[in-house]
């Protein structure tokens, strides 16, 4: 029996595999991209502040520095190609400490960032009237961008699929053995060959080191925690506002959003891999928030979440494995890892030894339908084509059945509500979903041809609903 | 086609101010979301419908059937079904359906959108973030039109009338409800609801209590839960675990205001309008669980004829203005509709609801001198009941003020 050997498999489809797919599928590399969860981006990748930083925080001489910088500079050309929003907001940090913002501006300069400047309290209070008195000092960095990390990974992966990559989702590796030419990797159900392993497992990036045999780290989980505020809250701040750093990171941020809503937090404390919210780290942010500005009313919160981070060092690791030739390790890639992504699948190109060379005849993801840019005689036409366009299904933020069909009709089909909601937002708004989950879960069943009772909100074991009532119920 | 009035949702609210502005003789036009009239009574397929209105009781859908008929039958009165409204800007509503986006003027607007209900972002209900967590309203949906179950093993969050409900809806197909959990010392659903949907069904009602932490990684697994004191703050020391695979939030609701540009009340979370349930925006009038969220769809049903009637006269030229008094909130009301009153001839009605329980006493409305102006006895009422009183409109030559009397 010969077995189909791919080049390269990645383990792990959060926004670093998933770089990493897309830059070795566009060379035209073999490459096989695994992930536990049923969709790519569910990870870290799915919760975190959504910035793709300027650069000026990260230690000079560092990984985070170099591929923070690097990174940052590719995003506008990669989102331009994917059609994926990104917004040149800026970044401001503010604080009382006029030593720690020249600190700040003396590692702009040798992390090689420009287009920051400083700021005194009177020029602040002009650009952001809602400071604090305790606001002193300041800088604005024009280099820093948000985006939907989310909707991002998720187009990186489309475009690497259409472009010859394999992902298999919900792919539990549960056991690699290394071959004399190659690993095999195996989930119990399927066996996957493969001549070299990235591990971009993320959190889970020791399970797997321990499957490759290959360097364990010990990682320290941090869970950030935020805050969503709604629409009505759009226009308290246009820019990303930082406080000064601490040594737990880039401290409790407002942002505005892509989609038009306030992001506040994280936290940043030392705790188990799960991603829950609590009082503690909520209240943390309401009161470190208050301590920077005056207009951010939490009474406006639509949605908490939380996120985990893996910490190892000061520093990212990524490094070919000394201990097992063939495997490269990623691990501990926390803030700036976003940032960072396209630079990081650069480097791991470079240490795979292979050329970054897209293929002449590279395919282009189609942009996604969003009625909500299109003018009203934009949308009759399409209406005109496909009455699925003039049917709402989720009223917060005005999301037609179209544009949901078209959703899952795509390179990478969803098949969870989370999936939905991450791709084309119903369910992200106000109401939270509870006007249209039902709805959203139906077109998810039909479209798929698979039974409502089938359909999970994320997880494979979340199912929305369990059952149909009984026969003695109403009908 | 031109019309008079357009009234926005077609639930129990727009139902009847499309009704009223109607035979009131102008050409009107309901504008309704969902392919069908009647709103969330669609869905409330238990009794207790329509004993104050039609006298006589009925279900959700009957009682929504009863206007239906009534629309259809109503010559000067359209209806747009599977049509959103996007946005409003003074009387003009920009709508999309399937024929397309478009934009439609009136002379006189009704907002008449009902409310949504508060989720577990708003509540900041901690804990993970699993599959198995509805609010009252989709869980009532899923079984009712659906036919589908949420779940099996059932806590419920928030002692709200449809909480309640969907308590002993659950209950009767088969699943078990561990208990109920109010984060107060009363519940906020009305008293007949906790005897027929809990005490009947020995489901625990469990005071000054709240989840905790929500568990569970695909799916919720259970909660921790435990007392709270009178500041809401989460008693650690009598935290305790409880399994279930669903938890169904009934934690109150808010109007839906996304529309609408104008300052929004602290306590209704509402606009706030005058006697005619006009609003500060000129031929914009309001009504239903959209101005504030009534305990009886009766009420509603009463409420939203005023205000169909109010926008049939305005398209018409015929609304009187005079001065204007402030109507205010005295000693124990949380809050009164209108806010604003006119010196007029008719009689004017008055809504509101009181802050705590009160025996024995009077709601006495009066002048800026401390005259009394009406007065009316009762002998028990809770804060989630609302209140009406009517006051003649020809004695208002001053601010007035309702309160509960001896407070």
């Amino acid at each position: 029996m010969t077995k189909d050997i791919y080049d390269i498999a990645i383990i792990g489809a959060g926004v670093v595999g998933v770089s990493i797919f897309n830059d070795l599928a566009r060379c035209g590399v073999r490459v096989v991209l695994l992930e536990k969860e049923l969709d790519v981006s569910t990870g870290t990748t799915k919760a975190n502040s959504g910035i793709i930083h300027a650069g000026f925080d990260a230690e000079p001489g560092t990984l985070k520095a170099k591929l923070n910088v690097a990174g940052n500079a590719m995003f506008p050309e990669i989102c331009k190609r994917l059609h994926v929003p990104l917004n040149k907001c800026g970044a401001y940090v503010v604080g009382a400490s006029e030593d720690a913002v020249d600190a700040l501006i003396l590692k702009a300069k040798k992390n090689g960032v420009a287009g920051v400047k400083k700021l005194g309290r009177k020029e602040l209070l002009t650009l952001l009237p809602s400071i604090t008195e305790n606001i002193k000092y300041g800088l604005f960095a024009e280099n820093s961008y948000i985006i939907e990390p989310y909707f991002y990974t998720i187009c990186l992966a489309e475009e690497a699929v259409i472009n010859g990559g394999d992902l298999f989702l919900g792919y539990i590796a549960k056991k690699i053995t290394k071959k004399a030419e190659y690993f095999v990797i195996s989930d119990g159900k399927k066996d996957v060959c493969a001549k070299c392993i990235i591990n971009s497992a993320g959190s889970q990036y020791n399970n797997v080191a321990k499957m490759l045999k290959a360097e364990q780290y010990k990682i320290e989980y941090r869970r950030g925690e935020y805050y969503v505020l709604d629409h009505s809250e759009k226009d308290i701040v246009t820019s990303t506002i930082f406080p000064l750093p601490d040594k737990m990171g880039k401290g409790v941020l407002v942002t505005p959003t892509v989609s038009g809503n306030i992001l506040v937090g994280p936290t940043s404390y030392v705790s188990e891999d799960d991603t829950k919210t609590t009082d503690f780290g909520l209240n943390d942010i309401r009161q470190k928030v208050s301590n920077m500005l005056t207009n951010v009313n939490l009474g406006k919160t639509i949605r908490v979440f939380s996120g985990i981070r893996s910490v190892i060092g000061h520093d990212f690791v990524i490094e070919r494995s000394k201990k097992v030739p063939g495997v490269i390790n990623i691990a501990g890639i926390c803030s700036p890892g976003l940032s960072s992504a396209p630079a990081i699948s650069r480097y791991v190109m470079q240490l795979l030894g292979v050329q970054y060379k897209p293929m002449a005849n590279c395919k282009r993801i189609k942009p996604y339908t969003r009625l909500s840019d299109m003018s009203n005689s934009a949308k009759n036409k399409l209406i005109a084509e496909n009455s699925d366009y003039g049917k709402i299904v989720c009223k917060c933020e005005g999301i037609t059945v179209g544009e949901i069909k078209d959703a899952i009709n795509r390179p990478i089909r969803p098949i969870t509500m989370d999936g939905i909601k991450r791709r084309i937002r119903p369910g992200m708004g106000r109401c939270q979903g509870g006007f249209c989950n039902d709805k959203v879960a139906m077109l998810i069943a039909k479209e798929n041809g698979i039974r409502l009772e089938d359909v999970v909100k994320e997880k494979s074991g979340g199912r929305y609903i369990v059952g149909n009532v009984s026969s003695k119920g109403v009908r | 086609m031109k019309y008079d009035v357009i009234v926005i949702g077609g639930g129990p609210a727009g139902m009847s101010a499309g009704l009223e502005s109607a035979r009131n003789g102008s050409k009107t036009l309901i504008i309704e979301r969902n392919p069908y009239l009647g709103g969330i009574l669609k869905q409330c397929i238990h009794n207790g419908f329509g004993l104050h209105y039609f006298k006589e009781e009925f279900t959700g859908p009957e009682y929504a059937k009863k206007f239906i008929s009534m629309v259809a039958k109503e010559p000067k009165l359209d209806v747009m079904t599977n049509t959103f409204v996007t946005g409003i800007d003074g009387t003009n509503v920009e709508i999309m359906n399937e024929n397309g986006a478009g934009k439609l003027t009136c002379k006189a607007l009704v907002l008449a959108m009902g409310c949504r209900e508060r989720t577990a972002g708003n509540i900041l209900l901690t804990g993970s973030r699993p599959a198995g967590v509805y609010t009252a309203g989709e869980a009532q949906r899923l079984v009712n039109i659906l036919g589908k179950m949420p779940g099996k093993e059932v806590v419920i969050l928030g002692s709200g009338d449809i909480g309640l409900i969907m308590a002993r809806r659950l209950t009767m197909q088969g699943a078990k409800v561990k208990a109920v959990l109010e984060i107060n010392s009363t519940t906020s659903g009305l008293r007949r609801n906790v005897v027929q949907c809990l005490d009947d069904f020995g489901i625990p009602l469990l005071l000054n209590t709240s989840i905790f932490e929500v568990v569970g990684k695909d799916r919720v697994e259970g909660v921790w839960y435990g007392k709270v004191d009178e500041k809401y703050n989460k008693l650690v020391k009598t935290k305790k675990f409880m399994k279930c695979d669903t938890i169904i939030l009934s934690v109150g609701l808010v109007p839906e205001t996304d529309l609408v540009d104008m300052p929004l009340s602290r306590v209704t979370k509402s606009v706030s309008v005058d006697n005619y349930l006009m609003t500060e925006k000129d031929g914009v009038f309001a009504c239903g669980n959209f101005l504030h969220v009534h305990d009886l769809v009766d009420n509603v049903s009463l409420e939203s004829a005023m205000a169909g009637k109010f926008a049939s006269m305005y398209a018409k030229g015929k609304l009187i203005k005079s001065t204007a008094f402030n109507l205010v909130s005295g000693a124990g009301i949380s809050y009164v509709i209108p806010s604003k009153v006119y010196n007029v001839e008719d009689k004017i009605q008055i809504r509101f609801r009181i802050k705590q329980k009160v025996t024995k006493t009077n709601f006495v409305i009066k002048n800026a001198k401390g005259e009394l102006l009406a007065k009316k006895y009762v002998l028990a009422s809770l804060p989630g009941e609302m209140q009406t009183m009517e006051i003649d409109g020809k004695l208002i030559k001053s601010d007035i003020t309702v309160s509960v009397e001896g407070l």
